[in-house]
């Protein structure tokens, strides 16, 4: 589903993406994980079109991003980082704008399904300025799968949301891969790519230091914090 | 937090705010080329002397940034939450009530304490500058520069007090507003009715600058900081804990304007004007209001020149101050909310194009009310030409050289001079080609070929922009 090759991605003297190459497979749940400043959002802006590399080339879904990256959104489901729905449409009027861009059919079905997984529903008629973080960001993820997806990308998938709604989002990133989906998503909150993770791949500097099934660690008996901290230590003392 | 500090620091926000957006230099340009433009419009009033006299060109001039301060207040202080939406997104300090024990009314005076110097050092300053640079080779007395700042000054002042004053009126009630403005209204028709009040009296910065005495002085002072003062005194802060909820009328707004296509778009900056902050009110304020005063400008204007034909004029006016209603479109919208949806650039500015072309049906409105009231039907058809290619070749220029971010990227020297350069000259020959003959206002349709081939060239060229390498 993802094939990057050598991405680079340069901001005039810095390097936040250096020369990266990694695939996702359909079916596989795959977490970058980092810390602050490694650059994920930045991985996550190029496989998506929505920043061209410096070099290297990205193919998602057998489509060359850089040649075809409005092809490429239409395709996926994005949740992207600290960015906000349009402050004076409702969260149910913001679903039926995205709705409308993606050409959907049964709008009222998958608006329904997502205010009830999400249990937002007593807030669909509430202008999206006036919605918690929390609440902004359910409909950020209802967006993104609104049009089902075979692929989804999303920039710290949790963030904001309360333990019961994490849980919940959780238990559907899973099923959603148990059904054929795939997801890409970047974080620096390690227990969550511990559990639900298939593979990860670890960035730092801009440079992917480790990439690997978690069932490897869980194997060998290490735990991803510790296993983290060694690389990401080890890395920046090099 | 002591007001002189608050105040500099949201200096120093201010500055830092544009000069990051432009370069340090590109802003610091901005009041150069509004010295250059004033400069070069001075040089030009002895040529027009016989038909523009020196206190009709003082007038406008004091009309013009009587209505500066209107919109720049308009802009910035409108509504309920208009600290909301001016502090949450573009000022940080000024926001910091919320954080910080600094309370509303200490912010709001200090804000207006740095709008006030801000523009005056950005606007009227450059202009008294560019007009005491031209007074040695025009024969006037490089003093009454000096007297032309302080009463320009004093008129955007005026303006600027005007509208915070009315803006806190409607914080704390809408029917407080409506009532007051009706009975201003009232009181000034009335008073131009009885011929008990002269322009000057109307207008006491322009008195001031006419017959330099105490008494046009403190009677400005007088009307800038009462209200000033009132509505920092009374200024209300509706932060967002009062859920506002509504029912579904994207679709059935879509639905309207359907057959234009992008119709959700149209509907989305429909639903943005209506709900944000003063809602219609923000269109009085800032549209009505200019229109209003351009309109009684230009019927004093006709005693001086009689061939003028006021609703010509008017119409060319109206083109100019129509295209700021792209500004309301693109204000509460950014590119980046599209970005990671399959949007182009082009589709976005394009969904912005047809709902301008719709809100243009208020102008519109406008033009005919004004020709109906005026008995000017008879230049009604060249009238609405001009205003129809006016409005469609401003719209273009300020498409072409600020795609989606018109409120930001005026404030680039640059941007602001090729801005000037594109539009003054067209509407100065349509003003005076309509000073010969109104007929020759319907010269403006061949307006409609450059606004074309600029907007199919601004598209292009933003989608570059917001997109770089694609």
């Amino acid at each position: 589903m993802i094939e990057a090759t050598e991405l680079t991605k340069n901001y005039g003297n810095v390097t936040a993406v250096n020369r990266v190459s990694f695939s996702v497979a359909e079916g596989e749940l795959f977490g970058l994980l980092g810390p602050n400043g490694s650059g994920k959002t930045t991985m996550i802006r190029m496989l998506t079109g929505q920043i061209p590399p410096t070099s290297g080339s990205a193919r998602v879904m057998g489509l060359d991003v850089a040649k075809d990256p409005i092809g490429v959104r239409g395709l996926v489901g994005i949740i992207p980082e600290q960015e906000t729905p349009p402050s004076f449409l409702t969260a149910e009027e913001y679903l039926r704008f995205v709705a409308s861009i993606r050409n959907l059919d049964s709008v009222d079905e998958r608006c329904d399904r997502w205010f009830d997984l999400l249990e937002f529903g007593d807030k669909r008629d509430v202008l999206c300025k006036d919605l918690s973080r929390g609440t902004r960001q359910k409909l950020m993820f209802a967006q993104a799968f609104l049009h089902e997806p075979e692929l989804a990308l999303i920039d710290e998938p949790l963030i904001n949301l309360d333990p019961i709604m994490q849980r919940t989002v959780k238990d559907f990133l899973r099923e959603y891969v148990q059904g054929g989906g795939t997801v890409f998503f970047s974080t620096h909150i390690l227990e969550i790519a511990e559990e639900i993770c298939d593979r990860i791949g670890v960035i730092h500097n801009g440079r992917i230091l480790h990439c690997g099934p978690v069932g490897d660690l869980v194997g060998s008996g290490r735990h991803l914090e510790s296993f983290f901290l060694d690389l990401v230590k080890g890395d920046a003392g090099a | 937090m002591p007001v002189p500090d608050l105040f500099c620091a949201m200096m120093k926000e201010e500055w830092r705010m544009h000069s990051t957006i432009f370069g340090s230099l590109g802003f610091a340009l901005f009041p150069a080329v509004i010295a250059v433009f004033a400069l070069l419009g001075s040089l030009t009033l002895p040529l027009f002397a016989d038909v523009f006299p020196y206190d009709v060109v003082a007038l406008f001039a004091h009309a013009l940034f009587l209505l500066m301060g209107v919109m720049v207040g308009s802009f910035g202080l409108m509504g309920r939450e208009f600290m909301n939406r001016r502090f949450g997104q573009a000022s940080l300090i000024a926001y910091a009530s919320r954080s910080l024990p600094v309370s509303e009314r200490r912010i709001f005076g200090a804000f207006l304490v740095k709008d006030t110097v801000y523009y005056i050092l950005l606007y009227v300053l450059p202009f008294a500058a560019g007009f005491a640079a031209a007074t040695p080779f025009i024969g006037l007395d490089p003093g009454l520069a000096v007297l032309a700042f302080v009463s320009l000054a004093l008129a955007f002042l005026l303006g600027l007090s005007a509208v915070c004053f009315l803006s806190t009126l409607y914080a704390r009630s809408a029917a407080l507003l409506a009532g007051t403005v009706a009975v201003l209204a009232v009181i000034a028709l009335a008073a131009f009715r009885l011929g008990t009040i002269t322009v000057s009296a109307a207008l006491p910065p322009y008195a001031f600058f006419l017959d330099p005495a105490v008494e046009p002085l403190a009677i400005s002072l007088l009307l800038i900081l009462v209200p000033a003062a009132a509505s920092v005194l009374f200024v209300t802060v509706d932060y967002p804990d009062r859920t506002k909820r509504f029912n579904n009328r994207l679709d059935p707004l879509a639905e309207r304007v359907s057959t234009l296509g992008s119709a959700h778009f149209i509907a989305k900056d429909a639903l943005d004007l209506l709900r944000s902050e003063g809602g219609a009110g923000k269109v009085i304020f800032s549209f009505l209001l200019p229109l209003g005063l351009v309109w009684v400008c230009l019927r004093v204007l006709i005693r001086f020149i009689p061939g003028i034909d006021p609703l010509v004029v008017f119409a060319v006016l109206l083109g100019v101050i129509s295209a700021t209603i792209y500004n309301w479109l693109t204000e509460f919208d950014s590119f980046t909310s599209y970005a990671f949806l399959p949007v182009e650039v082009s589709e976005v500015i394009d969904a912005k194009l047809k709902s301008y072309a719709l809100a243009n049906l208020l102008p519109l409105g406008v033009l005919v009310l004004a020709a109906a009231t005026s008995g000017g039907m008879g230049t009604f058809l060249p009238a609405l030409a001009a205003f129809a290619s006016v409005s469609a070749y401003t719209l273009a220029v300020t498409v072409y050289l600020t795609g989606l971010h018109p409120n930001v990227m005026l404030y680039s020297a640059g941007v602001f001079l090729r801005y000037l350069l594109a539009i003054s000259p067209a509407l100065l020959l349509l003003i005076f080609a309509s000073i010969l003959d109104p007929g020759y206002a319907a010269l403006s349709l061949f307006l409609i070929l450059p606004a074309a081939l600029l907007l199919a060239r601004g598209r292009t060229r933003w989608q570059a922009w917001e997109m770089p390498g694609y």
